[in-house]
């Protein structure tokens, strides 16, 4: 109720109220590919921000892989170099070094093709 | 391709991140904004990049319209605090420029329109404060009603409708509004 009679007082208008309706009225102004630039503009920012994760994903993975391969091969030789009877579950179940760095280049090609299809 | 109403359009843009829906929307309330933040400028390409700006805002803010309001409403809002920062933007701007002794720029852009140019509704707006100027455009070239404005503006319904009649009291006493009215 209250707020039907605010309404109905706004919408009681005075000569003077009618004459700045028309002093403010203005001219609709063109689109003139305003709001194309800006939706182009949008996409950029959504594909930039879609791109960067998996970018740096890809160029940390890069710069990573030399030490994580000589990290591998460090941990490898010494759980072979170790006597068979300290490590002797372990040691028969190690899979190769080329399985291990197949495997997770495998999961990260999966995870950067997932994200790119949800996107 | 037939669009719905505003708030379908939202729910579009923010459940799918759907661009064309974005578009449709920026089509439909650009003018109104464009025009709303030319009056309140008076400068014209300042005025379409902040504009821009608005809308990228938006954008980013788009979750947040909770759709009780109008949407022209809630764009007005960020257009006018888009408008409030740049402008302490450039007083900033402008302060650091006369403490290294340049000349202010800043003061020379605001309301930038040529001499020649100036119509009545530029006259009428020089009269009033910032406030009252984005008040009466959003309430008399907008057409918003006094509780969107109270909206768009943080100030409640009351102050609105004070300020509104500040302002028309300044436009009756600064200029004789019959004059116009007839000639």
């Amino acid at each position: 109720m209250t707020s039907k009679i605010i309404n109905m007082a706004e919408r009681i208008k005075d000569e003077q109220d009618r004459l700045l309706e028309s002093m403010f009225e203005s001219a609709p102004i063109a689109d003139d590919g305003f709001s194309g630039q800006l939706v182009r503009r949008i996409r950029r920012k959504l594909w930039v921000r879609r791109i960067t994760l998996p970018m740096a994903a890809l160029l940390g993975g890069l710069v990573a892989f030399q030490p994580m391969v000589s990290l591998l091969k460090g941990v490898y030789g010494l759980l072979s170099s170790m006597p068979g009877d300290l490590v002797p579950s372990l040691s028969g179940s190690l899979p190769s070094l080329q399985l291990i760095v197949t495997g997770a280049l495998i999961l990260f090609v999966t995870l950067f093709s997932l994200n790119m299809l949800e996107d | 391709m037939a669009w719905g109403e505003d708030n379908e359009l939202v729910a579009r843009a923010v459940s799918s991140q759907d661009t064309r829906a974005f578009g449709e929307l920026i089509r439909r309330h650009q003018s109104h904004v464009r025009n709303f933040l030319r009056k309140l400028s008076g400068d014209i390409s300042a005025a379409d990049d902040l504009a821009q700006d608005c809308f990228m805002h938006a954008w980013n803010k788009l979750h947040t319209f909770s759709g009780r309001g109008s949407f022209i409403g809630w764009l007005l809002k960020i257009a006018y605090t888009t408008f409030l920062q740049s402008k302490r933007k450039s007083k900033r701007y402008a302060e650091i420029l006369e403490q290294v002794g340049h000349v202010s720029v800043a003061e020379s852009r605001t309301h930038s329109v040529q001499a020649d140019e100036v119509g009545d509704l530029d006259k009428f707006l020089a009269v009033l404060s910032e406030e009252e100027r984005a008040i009466m455009v959003m309430s008399y070239a907008c057409g918003l009603s006094h509780r969107e404005i109270s909206e768009a503006t943080s100030m409640p319904v009351g102050s609105v409708k004070s300020v509104i009649f500040r302002g028309k009291e300044k436009i009756r006493t600064s200029f004789d509004i019959k004059d116009h009215q007839h000639g």
